[in-house]
C-alpha cells in the first residue's frame, strides 16, 4: 500500500488545491442564523405538525434517510406483497354458481318466475324481478331460457334400477 | 481562510464529546440555541464536503442547509450509537448523492474563488505549469481542470476522495460514514485515484 500511497502523491498535492477553495466572505458568519430561521419558519413547522400526526412516519423517514439500505429492504418487501397480491387475486376464490340458484335464494318473486316463464310470451322479457343483489339481464328476449346466460344444458341421465 | 483541514485522528475533537452530548439532549428537546452550537462547529466540514462533491456554492449551500434542518427535524431518531458528527455526514452525503443522482448530465460548475494561501503553498507553486505565464491564470486553470476530473468520478467515487484526500477522514471514519467496511473504502480510494490520474495526466509531474 505504501508504494501505492508514493504512486499517489503528487495526485494528493493537486487535490491539497481543494482546500483553499473558500466561500465568500463572511459566508459562515450567516450559516447557522439562516439555518436557525429556516427551522423557525415553515420547514420545521410543517414537519413538526406532521410528526404530531404521523409520529411513525416521520420515525421511518428518518430510518431510511440514515440508512439507505432499510429503503431498499422496505422497498423489497412492498414489491414481494404486490407479487403475491397479483398471483393471489388471479385465483378464483369462489365457485360459480348458477345464476339460477342465486335469484332463487334473494328474492321470493324470482322463485316464481321459472314456472311462468314458459307460458310467457317471448316479448315480455322483465317479468323476472331486477333486485340490487341480482345480476342485471339482458333485456333482449332470449330465445332459450339458458341461452342469455351462457349456461351449458346438460340432460339428466336417470338409471332406473332393473334397466 | 483553509477550508476543512485535514483531520489526523480518527475521533473529531478529543475534548468534544461531553459538551456535544450535552448540546444534541439540548437539540433533542428543541433548543435552538444548542442546535445552533453544533451547527457551527460542523458547519464547515459538512459545507467543504458537499461543495467537493457538487463543485457548485449555490448547490452546496442549499444542500447543506438542508441537512442541517434534516439532522434536527430526525435528532429524535438519533440513538446515539455512533456519534454525532458521523451520523450527521451521512445524512449530508444521502442528501448529496441523492441530489447528484437526479441531476445527472445537468453538471454546472460555480467554483469557488481560490484564497490567497494558496499561492504561497510549496505545493502548489511545484504544481504550477512552467508555460503558464502568471500564477494565478495557472491555479485557476488547474482549480478548473480538478473539479473536471473529479466530477467524472461516480458519486461513491469522488465521495471517499473527497473525505480522505480533501477533507482528511481516515478510512474507518469513511466507512463509517458510508457504512461499507474499510476494505471497500481502500478499493474505492485505489480505483478512484487511479481514474483521477488518468484524467489529470498533463497536470501531474512524475514523483
Amino acid at each position: 500500500m505504501n508504494e501505492n500511497e508514493n504512486n499517489f502523491e503528487s495526485l494528493r498535492r493537486l487535490l491539497a488545491l481543494k482546500r483553499h477553495e473558500t466561500p465568500p466572505p463572511g459566508y459562515f458568519e450567516n450559516f447557522s442564523a439562516e439555518v436557525r430561521a429556516r427551522i423557525r419558519a415553515g420547514d420545521a413547522g410543517r414537519m413538526e405538525s406532521f410528526s404530531e400526526h404521523l409520529p411513525w412516519l416521520v420515525r421511518l423517514m428518518s430510518a431510511f434517510e440514515a440508512k439507505p439500505a432499510f429503503a431498499g429492504a422496505f422497498a423489497g418487501a412492498l414489491c414481494l406483497l404486490l407479487v403475491f397480491g397479483i398471483v393471489f387475486a388471479e385465483r378464483p376464490d369462489v365457485a360459480p354458481q348458477p345464476l339460477l340458484q342465486t335469484a332463487q335464494a334473494s328474492s321470493p318473486l324470482a322463485m316464481a318466475a321459472p314456472a311462468n316463464l314458459n307460458s310467457m310470451p317471448a316479448e315480455q322479457p322483465a317479468l323476472i324481478p331486477i333486485s340490487s343483489t341480482n345480476p342485471v339481464f339482458n333485456t333482449q328476449s332470449p330465445d332459450s331460457l339458458f341461452a342469455s346466460q351462457g349456461a351449458a344444458v346438460q340432460p339428466v341421465n336417470f338409471t332406473l334400477p332393473g334397466n | 481562510m483553509i477550508m476543512a483541514e485535514p483531520v489526523p485522528s480518527s475521533e473529531p475533537e478529543p475534548s468534544a464529546p461531553v459538551e456535544e452530548d450535552e448540546l444534541v439532549r439540548g437539540a433533542r428537546r428543541g433548543d435552538l440555541a444548542a442546535y445552533d452550537e453544533l451547527v457551527k462547529r460542523y458547519q464547515q466540514r459538512i459545507y467543504a464536503t458537499i461543495y467537493h462533491m457538487t463543485s457548485n456554492h449555490e448547490d452546496a449551500n442549499d444542500l447543506a442547509q438542508e441537512a442541517f434542518i434534516k439532522a434536527f427535524q430526525a435528532l429524535k431518531s438519533f440513538k446515539g450509537g455512533s456519534s454525532f458528527y458521523t451520523w450527521l455526514y451521512r445524512i449530508a452525503v444521502n442528501k448529496t448523492i441523492n441530489f447528484l443522482k437526479q441531476r445527472k448530465n445537468r453538471t454546472h460548475m460555480s467554483l469557488n474563488d481560490i484564497d490567497f494561501n494558496a499561492e504561497h503553498d510549496p505545493d502548489m507553486m511545484a504544481l504550477i505549469s512552467e508555460q503558464t505565464p502568471r500564477r494565478a491564470a495557472g491555479l485557476t486553470e488547474l482549480q478548473e481542470k480538478l473539479n473536471e476530473a473529479l466530477l467524472k468520478l461516480s458519486e461513491h467515487h469522488r465521495l471517499v476522495v473527497v473525505l480522505h484526500d480533501v477533507q482528511g477522514l481516515s478510512h474507518e471514519e469513511i466507512a463509517k460514514v458510508m457504512e461499507c467496511n474499510v476494505g471497500t473504502v481502500r478499493s474505492r480510494l485505489f480505483y478512484a485515484r487511479q481514474q483521477m490520474q488518468g484524467f489529470l495526466a498533463d497536470y501531474l509531474k512524475p514523483t
